[in-house]
């Protein structure tokens, strides 16, 4: 990293969350529209099915994605 | 419910919305401030601290910070994800902070909108500080502003 003030380098932390958090919320859509199944999407996310199907189903149903449910 | 009280419920009302369409799955101090730059508080409006103005140097600061990182948000082409606007996002770190900033500062019954402000204006780090700081904002000539807007100063 080229600063060496703490804050620069904290706040740097805190916006790779968000982006993070962003990325996941636009790559598990772009997935679910393509087809993919929560299993595959919570493996390729090394994170338990429940936990992404907890996390995204509503949004998606909202958005009017059209869920697979098995794999 | 007091005044005071319907307008803070109505700020982390409009807060939640801003948290939900960031993607956000707590309300943080930006979310809290954004949505009081939404109500057109005066003392960010002489600022130049509109509605607008405060997301544009939100989004700087959040350029500014991944680019510490070495990151850019162009380097991701990804379409933007259907944001969730029925979701209630919880409370975060920084605006339970804001909070206690402001209630520990004044009794219950003098709260006014103002004190809000202050209390979220007085975080020394993190997105909103720096997010004024790279708009060029003085945090501390605009707290004083907004406490001399308060009734009886």
């Amino acid at each position: 990293m080229p600063s060496e003030d703490p804050a620069d380098a904290l706040a740097a932390v805190a916006a790779l969350r968000r982006l993070a958090d962003q990325l996941e919320d636009s790559a598990v859509e772009q997935a679910m529209r393509a087809g993919w199944s929560w299993p595959q999407v919570a493996e390729a996310l090394a994170v338990t099915r429940q936990a992404v199907h907890k996390k995204h189903a509503k949004r998606l149903i909202a958005a009017g994605v059209t869920l697979r449910r098995r794999g | 419910m007091s005044q005071f009280d319907a307008y803070l419920h109505e700020v982390l009302e409009r807060a939640g919305h801003e948290a939900a369409r960031d993607a956000s799955a707590t309300i943080e101090a930006h979310h809290l401030l954004l949505a009081v730059a939404a109500g057109h508080e005066p003392a960010l409006t002489s600022a130049g601290l509109g509605y607008e103005a405060l997301k544009d140097a939100l989004r700087r600061e959040f350029e500014h910070s991944l680019g510490v990182a070495g990151v850019t948000t162009a380097a991701f082409d990804l379409p933007p994800a259907t944001p969730d606007l029925s979701r209630r996002p919880q409370l975060g770190a920084s605006v339970k902070v804001a909070l206690d900033r402001m209630v520990r500062s004044h009794r219950k019954k003098d709260l006014r909108p103002g004190h809000l402000l202050i209390g979220i204006l007085q975080a020394e780090v993190g997105t909103v500080p720096r997010a004024l700081a790279l708009a060029g904002v003085d945090r501390a000539e605009l707290v004083e502003r907004v406490r001399s807007e308060l009734p009886g100063q």
